[in-house]
């Protein structure tokens, strides 16, 4: 019996294949209304990990909402950190 | 001393007015100059531009600035400058410029620089017409900071800078994923900065990257990427050397 075009490579159909999904997902921050280049999304098991730094909380949150909307069904768990715009505590001396 | 304050890709956008203004008020007293290390907006509209230039505006210390690729996004990078610049803001790409402080003349050479990767891991200028302009514009960059460098130690200024976007080192991208370092700087820029010589070079552009990083000719570079350094700046305190009494750039740089 022949299996080609039907073995369950783990990946499923392209349109449900994290993998892709992930490509997809970057593609849309960088190209959104955020123009967000610097949030890094893996998988992690079954689940969605981002990570990374961004400017604001309303940033963070349209990224949230975003990540949620593309992977409905699937547990994202968030990393993001939101920017320090403190004044630094010491200066570095380049001796 | 000179005292030498720098942060890059703030990433600005109409959410963040007001948000650097707080500490930025902080500089006269703990700096003599902001360097920005470009990606200063999102997507570099002129509305996006208007925020950071309202930002720095009237800071009581110069600010030199470079672009970044957010900032071309929108193709508008003369219209953007022009912003900054009307905030009174110097805006380089391969050009240098001298600010004085305290009767220091500390030079500037600035430029977006580019990608192109890294000694032995990196994109060459052959095959598809656009794969070479994509070697050409890093080569272009770099040969514009050179030449900036070297006509800030023929004006003698008592420091030189190298400001860019992307990274003229792999040390300070460190925390990025090696696959995409081509994306990230160009050695282009380092073998620039050491033929020229400066006493720092200062870039933004790798957000998970490190802070500290050094030319193979022992310049030393520092990622300023605001997530880096998670403040709304970072301060250098640099040694005011004796005036330069030759050419050889790089002998100064080690």
């Amino acid at each position: 019996m022949s299996t080609h075009g039907s073995q369950d490579t783990g990946g499923g159909p392209p349109a449900e294949n994290l993998d892709y999904r992930i490509a997809h997902l970057q593609e849309r921050l960088a190209s959104g209304e955020l123009g967000e280049l610097g949030v890094r999304v893996e998988t992690r098991g079954r689940s969605v990990l981002l990570t990374g730094t961004v400017p604001s909380t309303p940033c963070r949150d349209e990224i949230l909402r975003t990540v949620e909307e593309e992977f409905a069904g699937v547990p994202v768990h968030s990393d993001l950190v939101v920017t320090e715009a403190s004044s630094p505590d010491h200066a570095e001396e380049l001796a | 001393m000179i005292r030498i304050a720098a942060v890059g890709d703030i990433h600005m956008g109409p959410d963040s007015q007001g948000v650097l203004r707080p500490a930025f008020e902080t500089l006269p007293e703990c700096a003599d100059l902001l360097l920005l290390a470009g990606d200063l907006t999102r997507h570099g509209t002129p509305e996006e531009m208007r925020v950071v230039a309202r930002e720095v505006r009237d800071l009581g210390v110069p600010v030199v600035a470079v672009l970044g690729n957010h900032d071309h996004h929108d193709d508008r990078p003369d219209e953007v400058s022009a912003i900054l610049r009307d905030a009174g803001a110097h805006v380089l790409e391969g050009q240098g410029t001298v600010v004085e402080s305290g009767g220091t003349r500390i030079g500037v050479a600035g430029t977006k620089g580019f990608g192109g990767g890294f000694v032995g891991r990196c994109a060459g200028e052959f095959g598809e017409p656009v794969m070479k302009e994509f070697v050409r514009h890093s080569r272009r960059s770099a040969d514009a900071l050179r030449t900036a460098l070297e006509r800030l130690d023929e004006e003698g200024c008592d420091a030189r800078i190298a400001l860019t976007h992307y990274s003229p080192v792999a040390d300070t991208l460190a925390g990025e994923p090696l696959e995409i370092y081509p994306f990230l700087g160009s050695y282009l820029l380092a073998e620039a900065i050491d033929t020229a010589g400066a006493d720092l070079a200062v870039h933004g552009h790798a957000h998970a990257g490190t802070e500290h990083g050094m030319t193979s000719g022992g310049v030393r570079v520092r990622n300023v990427a605001q997530p880096v350094i998670g403040r709304a700046f970072h301060v250098y305190h640099l040694p005011v050397r004796e005036p330069a009494t030759s050419g050889a750039g790089a002998q100064q740089a080690g």
